[in-house]
């Protein structure tokens, strides 16, 4: 293994791979996008935060 | 004397006045000959002319042919004058055409996929692979071709100037169709070739899987879209019943070497041709074997290993699927096929472990624990069936809610809402509404029989609302004017394309012709064309940018405004009453379709900024919103969003999803998960998904919400652990 590699295999210059759905599919990475689906997926907000203040929300719809 | 001209690249070439006669020539002929004889005396006028104006220099293209013009009407030549200049601004612009391609060719041939934004129009096609700029070329090329030599001017210039994009384009000259759901139990008990030689019935799931991929790969070869299995628990279940009574008959003969293998494998099939599952009749089993004088200890212990056994079996055929469907190449190995995978209603104990075992091996993920992008995975919800306490597949619906809450799949389709309930009739799987995994739907037939395998979409074009709502300024009934107007081109671009494929013949498509996945294909022969096949399928007419047109036209969106909504379900009926009133018009199958739009959104918006400007609301982002979605920018709650788009469902019968983003990890609150999806259930969404963020460190193969730090290895992006670090945590889990 060349010394390049070696520091890639402990994480030197690795990223973390962020996998999301567009148009029904999943997308490895989010460089694959194209520049407006990547703004688009930059923009969305969350509807709701299932770990926090959620309960009384989902309640109502129980 | 000139003795040499500049051409447009710089060049000097030797004048030759010759080639001016017979410019001259041919606009004479062009005109219909209706100027006097021409004679050389004309030209040696531009001859003199040339000479006198430009003394020591050169003479260009360029002014030769204005001084030809120039003669030509001094001359008295009118009419041939004019169709030199129509002939002259014809090459002007085709030479402009090929430049622009050759630009586009110079861009993809020198830049990365990561600074070429058109190299990454689709993402999950890798461009910068030797086969995929291969691709490139042709499909720049191929829609250069269409919109100059096939298409109608109008539509040409309605999709080049942003009203109508026509989606695969690139493959409008080919002939193409879009996709299928494939019923691949017809090609698995009639057997099939893929061209070099013949493979039969699989008799395990094991080879059963294996055969599903190599039939998606071949399939997606001969088309643009991607390839759905539209009822995959109830199509694999026989081949789980074989191996079951494969490992019975083993485990058998192990334990009682004078058994009749073979006999006993006969029978136990026919328990299964005759009651529909092996697994389910323990009793009719046990029964076979103290006809072989097995003992009742023996029969026993023979049942419960096999019934081991195949679980294992299932387990590795699913999961040799899953990675078969992320590593086979497609279309030169540029990506690999486009896979859609509907299960979750077969009832049976063979479909349940089908489905059971296809969501435990999602949930595992692949080789270092990554979350398989293919296939999508479409759990089918349906009460009676698995949606409620007490269904049979209830366990296998909150088993996919789990898998769902790690994996991001499957997605759920509702097979209750009541456009899709109205198909639906008990016992004939059929019936059931199948999803392609992007949202194609196809059900309705106005040509045969309304059911979902075997059929698929021949092609779609949308249309740019919220263009068509910026040019009404404010005037609904304008804004329904031009609408239907587009709407008529739309249909009839529709028409020449699926003229154009109908006249392709089975050696266009040896596979999905050939061998059949379409219904009907196999009472062709070979030197049909294929109308009476893709008369099934269907054609549909899409939108998108509903919330930006809305906001246009009247100042809001349908998330934001009750008004806004009416209004947008309006546009949406009026637009699904013209496609079903086309699809009596031409008996074909004409359908209203929610776009996706990945590779369009941009383009289009880009357009119409340059054009009107930047408005608030309609072009101030930079992508359109994808067909009835409510802004994925605008803060809603999930239950007030899946209200608002369910309504959209029902019109948009080519097919549509619905997303709702959540936070946080839902694996610690698979309940509320689970409340969203039946929120979507009772009001009528047709197909929807949860989005939650699934982040991975490749290093450590932790999969989950990372933010800055990885919680289980504890480096920041792009930072390396230490080699002791990564020995130790190596020991517990599976790296590179």
């Amino acid at each position: 293994m060349t010394e390049a590699a070696e520091k890639e295999k402990y994480g030197k210059g690795v990223g973390f791979e962020r996998i999301r759905r567009i148009t029904g599919y999943l997308v490895g990475s989010l460089e694959k996008f194209n520049d407006a689906k990547r703004k688009e997926e930059s923009e969305r907000v969350k509807h709701i935060d299932l770990n926090k203040d959620s309960d009384e929300n989902i309640g109502n719809y129980r | 004397m000139i003795e040499y001209i500049v051409k447009r690249d710089g060049r000097k070439e030797a004048f030759d006045d010759y080639k001016i006669y017979d410019a001259m020539h041919s606009a004479y002929i062009a005109s219909g000959s209706r100027d006097k004889k021409l004679t050389r005396w004309v030209v040696n006028r531009v001859v003199e002319t040339l000479e006198s104006r430009c003394g020591d220099s050169l003479p260009t293209v360029e002014m030769t042919q204005d001084v030809v013009e120039e003669s030509l009407i001094k001359a008295g030549y009118v009419h041939t004058a004019k169709a030199y200049i129509l002939y002259r601004d014809k090459r002007t612009h085709e030479r402009e055409r090929q430049s622009a391609l050759m630009k586009t060719i110079h861009d993809i041939t020198f830049q990365d996929a990561k600074d070429n934004d058109l190299k990454r129009e689709n993402a999950n096609i890798n461009s910068d692979s030797s086969m995929g700029m291969m691709l490139k070329f042709g499909s720049e090329t191929s829609k250069s071709f269409f919109l100059n030599s096939i298409a109608r001017e109008d539509v040409s210039r309605a999709h080049r100037d942003g009203y109508i994009p026509i989606h695969d384009m690139d493959f409008a000259a080919i002939g193409t169709t879009t996709c299928t759901q494939i019923p691949i139990d017809k090609l698995f008990t009639r057997g099939f070739s893929t061209g070099n030689g013949y493979l039969r019935e699989p008799q395990s799931i094991n080879t059963a899987a294996a055969l599903t991929a190599i039939i998606i790969q071949s399939n997606q070869n001969e088309q643009h879209g991607g390839q759905s299995i539209p009822l995959f628990d109830y199509y694999l279940a026989p081949y789980v019943a074989r191996s079951y009574a494969k490992r019975i008959c083993e485990v058998a003969s192990i334990l009682k070497p004078e058994t009749d293998a073979a006999g006993l494998r006969k029978k136990l099939r026919a328990i299964y041709d005759e009651k529909g599952t092996l697994l389910g009749e323990k009793d009719s089993v046990f029964a076979l074997l103290e006809e072989l004088s097995i003992d009742k200890k023996t029969a026993e212990y023979i049942v419960g290993r096999a019934a081991a056994l195949i679980k294992k079996d299932t387990y590795q055929a699913m999961e040799g699927l899953i990675h078969n469907l992320n590593t086979l190449s497609s279309r030169a190995g540029a990506q690999v096929p486009f896979s859609s995978i509907n299960f979750g209603t077969d009832t049976t104990e063979e479909g349940r472990m089908v489905t059971e075992n296809l969501l435990l091996a999602t949930e595992a993920g692949m080789g270092y624990g990554e979350t398989p992008i293919f296939p999508v995975s479409i759990f089918k919800v349906k009460s009676g069936i698995n949606l409620n306490e007490g269904d049979p597949n209830h366990d296998l619906f909150r088993l996919a809610c789990r898998c769902s809450a790690k994996r991001l799949f499957p997605n759920f389709s509702f097979i209750d809402a009541p456009f899709n309930l109205s198909f639906y009739k008990e016992g004939m799987p059929e019936t059931e509404v199948g999803y392609m995994g992007c949202r194609t739907r196809v059900l309705a037939d106005v040509n045969g029989d309304q059911v979902t395998p075997g059929r698929g979409n021949l092609s779609f074009t949308s249309i740019n609302l919220p263009r068509l709502a910026i040019e009404a300024d404010g005037d609904i009934d304008r804004f329904y004017e031009s609408l239907d107007s587009y709407m008529e081109l739309v249909v009839r671009q529709l028409l020449d394309r699926f003229v154009f494929q109908c006249k392709k013949r089975m050696k266009n498509f040896p596979f999905m012709i050939g061998q059949a996945t379409w219904n009907h294909a196999e009472e062709l022969v070979a030197d049909d064309t294929l109308e009476s096949v893709l008369k099934h399928g269907t054609l549909s007419i899409g939108f998108i940018g509903l919330a930006e047109a809305l906001v246009a036209l009247i100042g809001r969106h349908h998330g934001e405004s009750a008004e806004a909504q009416a209004l947008g379900l309006e546009i949406v009926r009026r637009m699904r009453a013209f496609c079903d009133a086309k699809t009596k018009e031409y008996s074909l199958n004409f359908t209203l379709l929610a776009t996706p739009a990945e590779g369009l959104s941009g383009r289009f918006i880009r357009i119409d900024k340059k054009r009107f400007g930047e408005i608030k609301g309609v072009t101030d982002r930079d992508y359109y919103t994808n067909s009835f979605h409510v802004p994925v920018y605008y803060q809603i709650s999930p239950f007030k969003k899946i209200d608002t788009e369910a309504p959209y469902h029902e019109l948009t019968n080519a097919g549509h999803i619905s997303y709702v983003e959540v936070d946080g990890d839902p694996l610690q609150n698979l309940e509320a998960f689970e409340a969203i999806i039946r929120h979507m259930a009772k009001k009528g969404i047709g197909y929807g998904s949860i989005n939650h963020p699934v982040d991975r460190d490749p290093v450590c193969g932790y999969v989950g919400i990372i933010n800055d730090v990885c919680p289980r290895c504890g480096r920041k992006e792009g930072e390396p652990l230490s080699p002791e670090k990564y020995a130790e945590l190596k020991e517990i889990y599976h790296l590179k």
